[in-house]
């Protein structure tokens, strides 16, 4: 499969991932930086499981919301919406290319971990899933985001606002036993599937069973995907 | 059998909400193998016709068709229509200038050999062969022009939609250029032009459409618009230094008077001994004649016969 020159969206974004070899260098180093010391270390494991988690959330949100309006800036993803590709399908693939590449550079950090705190292949998985789970999610945030704003600066702000409540939620690091409206709404956020899942790796009894974290966040996903796709029309059109 | 216009436009009407400036009720109708050109200052409107012909903007009121598909009900069907180069082009300044073209040519589904083909003759008609392995963030402005314009014809478009396509360019670029409009056009590709490049547009175009604050102000042939301009003249003194021209103005039957440069372009009425009551004028203002020229009319003088205004601001009178 021909990858440079691209002759699909998706492609173009892996082209230009690939291209940028100090970026890519920074990129595939800072999840091992963060992540791996943590493993390591003895510290407990629902820290250790939030930072992981914590690194995912921001790579996925961050990643699509900028990269999205510079690119609206640029004027160039105005510039694809006028070739008879469908706006949805550019963001579906904005969106699907960005998780996808966002796990390919916390993989190796992932499998530094499994080695640490050997699981069942299970659960090994189930993790990883729950992980790409969250990178999905947290990219069509971003995506959504981007809707609203022009500066890759207002996302980061726009995010934390939306992100700092799911958090809270997904029980990283307060709300780690919630019980009434806060169990039920939990449900509903995919990060807290991948914190439960990295908290089972880290030797904690798992919340949840693994089937859960194969169905839920793809349930939940499918949705905020869809939701995000109809969004296409307004967000590859000029803001004038 | 009644001929179908590549492109009919009827009736735009577009007002930005910011700036409540925008189009007010243009038509145009441009027949397959015709080069339509949209002259006008900046603000007057056509790069917001062809914001709107290019599916970009929905217009206010209007309807549009491009080869017969219904430009507001069937966008995907025009943008395959189209093609399209807009003022200031972007790209993907991290690929390679060939992987941008292969990656827009793509999108309008073309196949893999196809593209290799048109671009590969593309690249080297615009002299972009040697440079199309560098990233386009290397590239100079007119490089990054030729570009568009290789962006803009590799799916070989029905029409072609042009803003200001030859600013920026080098001269051969600029012929090339030309050369190859008169091509497309002779091959029943229908070219909308919008360009302040007087000389481009009057030896380009086989209509013209003056645009002056969102409305068509005049429309024709470029020989009949300028054969309206009976008795008219424009004098171009080039002058050792700069000078208040203003007493200029008050020489009987001149009516504007526009500095370019060095030079003085005197609008006036064809009359007997205008050339030299001109040329008396400039003297007693102070001015040092190096060069003069009488020349005939060109669009640029039925523009402002029209309006009153210039074409291009730094036209406009001190």
């Amino acid at each position: 499969m021909k990858i440079n020159p691209p002759d699909a969206y998706w492609k173009k974004d892996v082209a230009l991932f690939f291209g940028k070899r100090f970026a890519l260098l920074i990129k595939m180093i800072y999840p091992l930086a963060i992540i791996v010391p943590v493993a390591a270390s003895g510290i407990p494991a629902q820290y250790a499981a939030a930072v992981i988690g914590i690194v995912a959330v921001m790579a996925g949100t961050f990643g699509a919301g900028e990269s999205l309006t510079i690119d609206l800036n640029d004027g160039i993803l105005v510039r694809v919406a006028l070739t008879p590709i469908s706006p949805r399908r550019v963001v579906f693939e904005v969106l699907a290319v960005n998780a996808v590449l966002d796990l390919v550079q916390l993989l190796p950090a992932l499998v530094i971990v499994y080695i640490l705190h050997p699981v069942s292949l299970m659960w090994v998985v189930a993790a990883t899933f729950a992980v790409f789970a969250t990178l999905v999610t947290a990219n069509a945030i971003g995506i959504f985001i981007a809707n609203f704003t022009s500066s890759p600066a207002d996302v980061l702000l726009y995010a934390t606002a939306i992100l700092f409540p799911l958090i809270y939620l997904s029980g990283f690091f307060r709300n780690q036993h919630p019980e009434g409206i806060l169990a039920f709404l939990r449900k509903f956020v995919p990060f807290a599937y991948m914190n439960d899942a990295l908290k089972t790796v880290f030797g904690l009894s798992a919340k949840s069973a693994p089937m859960d974290i194969f169905i839920y966040p793809t349930l939940i996903c499918a949705v905020l995907v869809f939701a995000v796709c109809l969004t296409a029309p307004r967000l590859l059109s000029p803001r004038l | 059998m009644q001929r179908v216009p590549a492109l009919e436009a009827k009736d735009i009407t577009l007002r930005y909400k910011s700036s409540g400036r925008g189009i007010e009720g243009l038509n145009i109708s441009v027949n397959p193998g015709e080069v339509f050109g949209l002259v006008g200052p900046n603000g007057s409107g056509k790069s917001t016709l062809l914001r709107v012909l290019s599916t970009v903007v929905e217009p206010d009121s209007g309807e549009f068709r491009v080869g017969g598909a219904d430009g507001l009900r069937e966008k995907r069907k025009v943008r395959t229509k189209l093609g399209l180069m807009v003022d200031r082009p972007t790209h993907y300044g991290d690929l390679s200038g060939w992987a941008n073209a292969y990656f827009f040519a793509s999108l309008y589904g073309m196949e893999e050999k196809k593209t290799e083909g048109a671009l590969t003759e593309l690249f080297e008609y615009f002299d972009l062969a040697p440079y199309r392995d560098d990233r386009v963030k290397t590239y100079s402005y007119g490089m990054g022009k030729k570009l568009a314009l290789i962006e803009a014809l590799a799916h070989g478009p029905d029409v072609l939609l042009l803003d200001e396509p030859s600013l920026g360019l080098d001269y051969t670029s600029q012929l090339a250029l030309q050369r190859k409009i008169r091509d497309l056009a002779s091959s029943s590709v229908a070219i909308v032009l919008a360009s302040n490049q007087v000389d481009e547009v009057e030896s380009l175009c086989d209509r013209v459409a003056f645009l002056h604050d969102g409305r068509i102000v005049a429309e024709g042939t470029p020989e009949d618009l300028i054969s309206s301009l009976k008795g008219v003249r424009r004098i171009v003194a080039t002058l050792r230094n700069p000078v208040e021209y203003r007493p200029v103005e008050g020489v009987a039957g001149v009516d504007r008077i526009v500095p370019e440069g060095r030079d003085l372009v005197v609008h006036c009425e064809d009359r007997p001994g205008i050339v030299a009551d001109v040329v008396a004028g400039i003297v007693r203002a102070g001015g040092d004649i190096t060069d003069l020229a009488v020349r005939r009319p060109s669009l640029e003088d039925v523009f402002v016969k029209l309006t009153g205004e210039a074409l291009r601001d730094e036209d406009q009178p001190a």
